[in-house]
């Protein structure tokens, strides 16, 4: 850099020590062989293609066509972000990477098994800090297995391809009843050619005591990844499910559009952890949507790291008296980066409760928007619910929105909604530096302090990750 | 994605106002990046007539304000302008008030409204002046007719002056206030909305602020079939500091909408939104939404948004979108809070722990909710006015009140 450039520049892309927050370490990419010669472009034949190598029942293959029809009728959305980057034509809907699945870290095509031991999968899974573990590459699950006491309880945890084979009759009960095939149109696409995923069912008052974890990863280009995921929590029990996702970088773009659809029945508990940190060329595309049944709770806990833009409003439906929703949401917007996310909230039974925290932090001429709805419908009297929003600029070229939709339509009811945005203040550096702080740690710390009320919900490592993800942005600046 | 909002329109079906900007990729509309995208335009060509579901009309009872909509000639309402003697008072067409300087229509019914407006009203303070007495302009609307109307509101550069602007009567009503804020000047514009029951109102209300002036815009909105009223506030130079403010009360089948957009291009400007509404009876259906813009170059701006709703029964419907686009992070703070409930019952027991009767209880704590809007007025004779209609209002709601009281 030469000192004329470096100034401005420098004032523009703010702190330095925050440079490094965009650095992806999860760019890699393996060889390809299944991507390159899996075919681009989304017809009728693609769809009835993937129905037939999965040897569906036909009541799916109609379902898949019947979706296929409305996502050719449903409009893209005129809110949000800009997709018109999406070319659905370029997009290799279905890329089957290996034919068969693994139990066994070893029996992966090196590759593979080369990424999942660089992004630590297997280790985790060796220390036992998860109770079973789902891989996804590309369109299918290749790896997959889960502790075996729980599978002696009757817990289901398989990926939702072998959900449909093996559990049919429940699966059927389940599957669209949370988010309808024409709930918005990229629901209807993953209906039409979903794939992977994973389907759990807990059986009443198992606790399910130790997370469950999927991890998905998309490495050919261009590649669309549609997994649907379907949780069943029956009456009592406890589970806590955790996602992780990644993909490399490349020139054009990719899409994740996932469905996750979730029943938690009475005085059942869900907690549903999202990691997401794909590469800055995904476009991630996402129907999450929760019901809550009478006393149940359901617990969104959303990272956004990752991906060009992200739109993501998890949601749960309170269906019967006491039910408890809870979203605790961080975005991280980078360069060239948009997160469109939030949570939404439908209190349709009364005595019904729900929080939202959003955080988020925008640098490097990123953009965070908040996007919610708090909706309490009539008869729904007794409810309450909170939002909370705080958005971190450091820079002057980066923006942060905030959309809270709120709609009561009962009388007795509390409902709160409070932003503010705020930047990294010269006095609270000042404060630390004066104790002894470099700038960077300085930065890391109020970062760090910034958005600890959602990073203390997470699991352990996922925590450390996270900070890790922080400590990682100060390195790179001082080098 | 989860769509927050369902209200998707389909491109391929015309995109009602943004067609200029629809991609031709075949992927769909791009969306506006930022409330300042939003189209404004001086040609009703440019405002397709509302079909409900553009994110700009999806609350708004588009049935009742259906003749606002339409291009045809209209007649004037009665207006009467009064005050004090520096005040200057002109009516014309628009080009002869100077109208348009600072408005720019931002929907179907502005843009028809002044496309129809054949007289308009100017009231001018002239520089330096401070009235010890406000202006009075007094808008009257007859049942069954269309009418509209506009305003030029100028303050000159450091005067003083507060400017009441009352509709009453009957009809549906169009009316564009422009207001311009000179330098240093400190002006003080209410709106109250006392329509007959049966009136319908739709308003665009352009704020400019010149350097280091201060205005307060207080809209209360009791009266009428269904209000909307648009209120922009803009910054000439830096150091402006704006206030919104608003009172309503939403009873049966009533709609009253009010929206927001304060938009900070200058520096070092400050902005203060506050509404609170109360909501009563079936049907009964409120509407705030209050966008903030701090754009790229807005350093040093200070701004906080606030809008609460008291519903007093079922049946009502409140609807509230604080929305903030903050697009630097030199800024002193931004903020915004929106709460919707019903009355405290702490605070009730706490009044009639005391020996007061519930409904003098609940009198008290809904003219506690509404003062410190309405004492900001400036003028006691409307103040009190305000709460004694306001106190009317509640009076109707007594029997349902009392008995969810109980309940607890």
């Amino acid at each position: 850099m030469t000192d004329t450039v470096s100034d401005t520049t420098q004032e523009l892309a703010g702190p330095p020590e925050l440079e490094g927050l965009g650095k992806y370490r999860y760019g890699w990419a393996d060889s390809d062989t299944a991507g390159s010669s899996a075919r681009r472009g989304l017809s009728e034949e693609v769809v009835r293609d993937i129905s037939a190598k999965k040897s569906e029942p036909g009541w799916m293959l109609q379902l898949r066509l019947k979706a296929l029809k409305l996502f050719a009728r449903k409009p893209m959305p005129n809110w949000g972000s800009d997709l018109t980057g999406i070319d659905f034509d370029n997009i290799k809907y279905f890329v089957r990477s290996t034919e068969k699945q693994a139990t066994s870290w070893d029996e992966l095509p090196a590759d593979i098994k080369n990424t999942y031991d660089r992004l630590g999968i297997p280790e985790a899974e060796k220390q036992r800090l998860i109770a079973g573990v789902a891989a996804q590459y590309e369109s299918e699950v290749v790896y997959h297995q889960i502790r075996e006491d729980l599978e002696e309880k009757g817990v289901i945890f398989v990926d939702t391809d072998t959900g449909l084979r093996e559990h049919e009759e429940l699966f059927k009960e389940y599957f669209g009843t949370v988010i309808p095939v024409g709930d918005n149109k990229f629901a209807s696409l993953n209906t039409a050619v979903w794939s992977g995923g994973s389907f759990i069912y807990v059986p009443p008052g198992v606790h399910v005591d130790i997370p469950l974890q999927a991890y998905f990863r998309i490495n050919t280009e261009n590649m669309g990844q549609f997994e649907r995921t379907l949780i069943i929590a029956d009456e009592g029990s406890y589970v806590h499910y955790v996602e992780g996702c990644t993909a490399p970088i490349y020139q054009s773009d990719s899409l994740h559009s996932a469905v996750v659809e979730i029943v938690v029945k009475k005085n059942a508990r869900v907690r549903y952890t999202t990691i997401q940190n794909w590469s800055n060329n995904v476009y991630n595309l996402v129907t999450k949507r929760a019901t809550a049944a009478e006393g149940a709770t359901m617990e969104w806990i959303d990272g956004n790291i990752g991906s060009k833009v992200t739109m993501k409003y998890p949601a749960v439906y309170l269906m019967g008296e006491h039910a408890k929703g809870e979203t605790l949401s961080i975005a991280m917007a980078g360069e060239g980066q948009h997160q469109d996310a939030g949570a939404k909230m439908v209190h349709a039974a009364p005595h019904t409760a729900s929080s939202i925290v959003s955080k988020s932090i925008a640098r490097g001429g990123g953009r965070t928007s908040y996007r919610g709805l708090i909706q309490v419908l009539e008869g729904a009297h007794h409810s309450a619910s909170t939002v909370r929003c705080d958005a971190l600029l450091v820079d002057t070229i980066s923006r942060s929105d905030t959309y809270p939709y709120n709609d009561i339509r009962e009388d007795d009811v509390v409902m709160g909604h409070e932003a503010t945005v705020s930047k990294v203040s010269d006095d609270q550096l000042f404060y630390l530096m004066s104790r002894g702080m470099a700038e960077d740690e300085a930065m890391a710390m109020i970062v760090r302090g910034f958005i600890e009320p959602v990073a203390r919900e997470l699991p352990m490592e996922y925590a450390l990750e996270l900070n890790r993800l922080i400590e990682l942005q100060m390195e790179g600046a001082v080098g | 994605m989860t769509a927050v909002d369902e209200t998707t329109t389909d491109p391929a079906a015309g995109s009602p106002v943004n067609t200029a900007r629809a991609h031709s990729h075949g992927a769909g509309v791009v969306p506006d990046a930022s409330r300042a995208e939003r189209v404004t335009s001086f040609d009703v060509a440019d405002f397709a007539v509302p079909t409900g579901r553009e994110e700009e009309w999806k609350f708004s009872p588009l049935r009742e304000l259906a003749p606002l909509f339409e291009a045809a000639p209209a007649g004037s309402a009665a207006v009467e302008v009064s005050g004090p003697d520096a005040v200057v008072h002109r009516t014309g067409t628009l080009q002869e008030v100077g109208a348009g300087t600072a408005f720019t229509p931002g929907d179907r019914a502005a843009v028809t409204g002044w496309a129809a407006t054949a007289q308009a009203h100017l009231v001018s303070v002239p520089a330096e002046a401070e009235l010890d007495a406000p202006v009075l302009v007094a808008v009257r609307g007859t049942a069954g007719t269309t009418t509209s109307g506009h305003l030029v509101v100028e303050a000159g550069h450091h005067a003083r002056a507060l400017v009441v602007i009352s509709h009453t009567g009957s009809g549906a009503h169009r009316g564009g206030v422009e207001v311009r804020v000179g330098d240093g000047a400190d002006l003080t514009v209410v709106t109250l909305q006392e329509w007959d029951a049966d009136a319908v109102h739709v308003g665009q209300h352009d704020v400019l602020v010149g350097r280091d002036a201060r205005v307060r815009h207080i809209a209360v909105s009791l009266g009428g079939k269904a209000v909307r009223l648009s209120t922009n506030v803009r910054y000439a130079g830096p150091g402006g500091d704006a206030q919104a403010l608003g009172v309503y009360f939403s009873d049966a089948g009533q709609h009253l909408e009010h929206r927001l957009f304060v938009d900070h291009e200058a520096t070092n400007c400050k902005s203060y939104v506050e509404y609170k509404g109360a909501l009563q009876g079936d049907g009964a259906h409120a509407v705030w939404i209050g966008d903030v813009l701090i754009r790229a170059a807005a350093e040093g701006t200070e701004t906080y948004e606030l809008n609460r709703n008291l519903v007093l029964t079922d049946g009502a419907r409140a609807d509230s979108v604080p929305n903030l686009e903050i697009e630097t992070g030199e800024i002193v703070g931004a903020g915004h809070a929106s709460a919707t409930g019903r009355f405290d019952d702490e605070q009730l027991f706490y009044l009639q722990a005391r020996g007061i009767t519930p409904d003098e209880a609940r009198r008290l704590v809904v003219r506690g909710f509404f003062a410190s809007i309405v004492e900001r007025i400036g003028v006691p004779e409307i103040s009190e006015r305000l709460m004694t209609t306001i106190e009317t209002e509640l009076a109707a709601t007594d029997l349902a009140g009392t008995s969810s009281t109980e309940e607890n």
